[in-house]
């Protein structure tokens, strides 16, 4: 028996306000008329709780874009999970959070794009900056814990500093500077967003300083891209090992892009319960373990604690999900991360941000240079 | 700091996993057992690290409280430098 997973991620819906450009969610989206109903959610909580979960990690798309949310969050609390709530905050004023506070929501996270207010909404491809702040202040006057996270990128990473000091005045407990991780539109929009090896060594002394100057107030997650790694990360804590992601429409995938592999056949919770799909289903089992695993990783000591690497990643960039992912220096696919930074690095060009009347307009305005996160059908 | 009253952080409980106790905070959970556990299940935001030191000195009849506070100090600071406790 593997022993049972312990967080669900519900994607309770692929729509979003924003249009972030680094965003991680499928180039195909799942449409509206496809997600799940409030009762069908309510039960997935139900059985994950029995399953042992501990965390519902509540994301999309926009979370808040979802009018039954405060009751799938009362569904979670019901069955026992600690509920965590990722936003962007936009759909969410004072009466809408004092519901949810009250209904036992334990934590929000809420996304920054900039601590500048013209390239945040340039990034987000929204005016939504303003209202952040906004809501981050008055969520400091309510009893849940606060988390800022802050993508960053080619485009934002230089103003990493005053991005810190930034995020201090928002008084969390945590902040997270997430490096993008190239997926899904992020994967799309690499040469826009992957920094230079140069603006990288910088962040990450400036995060070391931000760590040593705040500890004890609030809490750094950073965690170094794998591009520039010499290993892969250990993506979802290895593939059916910790964590479920249940999509808009109900399937259930290891991880948040694993519908790019094509061979793959995914459950869906209104056909199958989790705990068949996590113990028996075939994709949970695909690369389980490291009886899947080809050469440089069946032979590595490392193969317990990164496992091989993303699968998605490898194949993305390689073609083959079985291989070992290329963001690792001992890959023979390898070669391919390093045309990247090698590319990355030809170039230290940063651009400078626009601001349009319209979406459509700014999609016009930066076509050359990125393409924004659409909205499913 | 010996007066401090140290609690667990915002968004941070108690749960059980596997039936056995663990702290979940945002992203995860951490597993105590042992001296942590004592040290943590005090941590009420009411007693102060001296009287959390004098309770755990007294349950193990120990003879060395400067030891006991320099272990309880090091601890609780390695969970406030994680935001699971605060004080």
């Amino acid at each position: 028996m593997t022993p049972n997973p312990l967080a669900l991620i519900a994607e309770i819906t692929h729509r979003c306000p924003l249009h972030c450009v680094y965003c991680s969610n499928p180039l195909e989206l799942a449409a509206v008329k496809d997600e799940l109903s409030t009762s069908a959610w309510i039960d997935v909580f139900q059985q994950a709780g029995k399953l042992g979960m501990l965390h519902a990690h509540f994301t999309g798309g926009e979370p808040l874009a979802r009018a039954d949310l405060t009751e799938l969050i009362a569904g979670a609390c019901t069955a026992g999970l600690y509920t965590n709530l990722i936003t962007s905050g936009i759909g969410l004023a004072e009466p809408r959070l004092r519901q949810l506070v009250d209904t036992g929501l334990d934590h929000i996270q809420i996304s920054f794009q900039d601590s500048r207010e013209d390239a945040a909404n340039w990034i987000a491809g929204a005016k939504s900056h303003a209202h952040k702040i906004e809501l981050s202040r008055v969520i400091r006057q309510y009893k849940v814990a606060f988390t800022v996270n802050l993508v960053v990128h080619r485009q934002n990473i230089d103003y990493l500093d005053e991005m810190i000091s930034f995020i201090e005045q928002l008084a969390p407990e945590r902040m997270e500077i997430a490096h993008t991780q190239y997926y899904g539109w992020a994967l799309r929009n690499r040469a826009a967003l992957l920094p230079t090896k140069a603006q990288l060594d910088k962040a990450v002394e400036t995060v070391a300083a931000a760590e040593k100057r705040l500890a004890g107030r609030i809490r750094i997650d950073s965690v170094v891209p794998d591009y520039y790694a010499r290993f892969p990360k250990a993506c979802m804590g290895g593939w059916g090992r910790r964590l479920m992601l249940i999509n808009p429409a109900g399937k259930v995938l290891p991880c948040h892009a694993a519908e790019v592999i094509p061979a793959l056949t995914f459950e869906n919770v209104r056909e199958r319960s989790l705990e068949y799909i996590w113990q028996e289903s075939a994709s949970f089992q695909k690369f389980r373990g490291d009886a899947w695993m080809p050469e440089p990783c069946r032979s590595c000591d490392l193969r317990t604690q990164d496992f091989g690497g993303c699968r998605c990643q490898a194949l993305l960039l390689a073609g083959d999900a079985a291989t070992t992912d290329p963001a690792c220096s001992l890959a023979p696919a390898h070669h391919i991360v390093e045309a990247a930074v090698a590319e990355a690095n030809s170039n230290p060009a940063v651009s400078e941000f626009v601001s349009a009347a319209s979406f459509v307009q700014l999609e016009q305005l930066t076509r050359n240079l990125w393409s924004y996160r659409k909205n499913p059908d | 700091m010996p007066d401090s009253q140290p609690r667990l952080a915002p968004g941070c409980r108690w749960a059980t996993h596997a039936e056995k106790p663990v702290v979940l905070y945002p992203e995860g959970m951490i597993r105590v057992q042992g001296t942590g556990q004592n040290i943590l299940e005090l941590c009420d935001g009411e007693r102060t690290i001296q009287q959390i030191v004098a309770t755990l000195a007294e349950k193990y009849a120990a003879s060395e409280p400067d030891k006991i506070m320099d272990d309880v100090c090091s601890f609780l600071e390695g969970l406030r430098n994680k935001r699971i406790v605060d004080y």
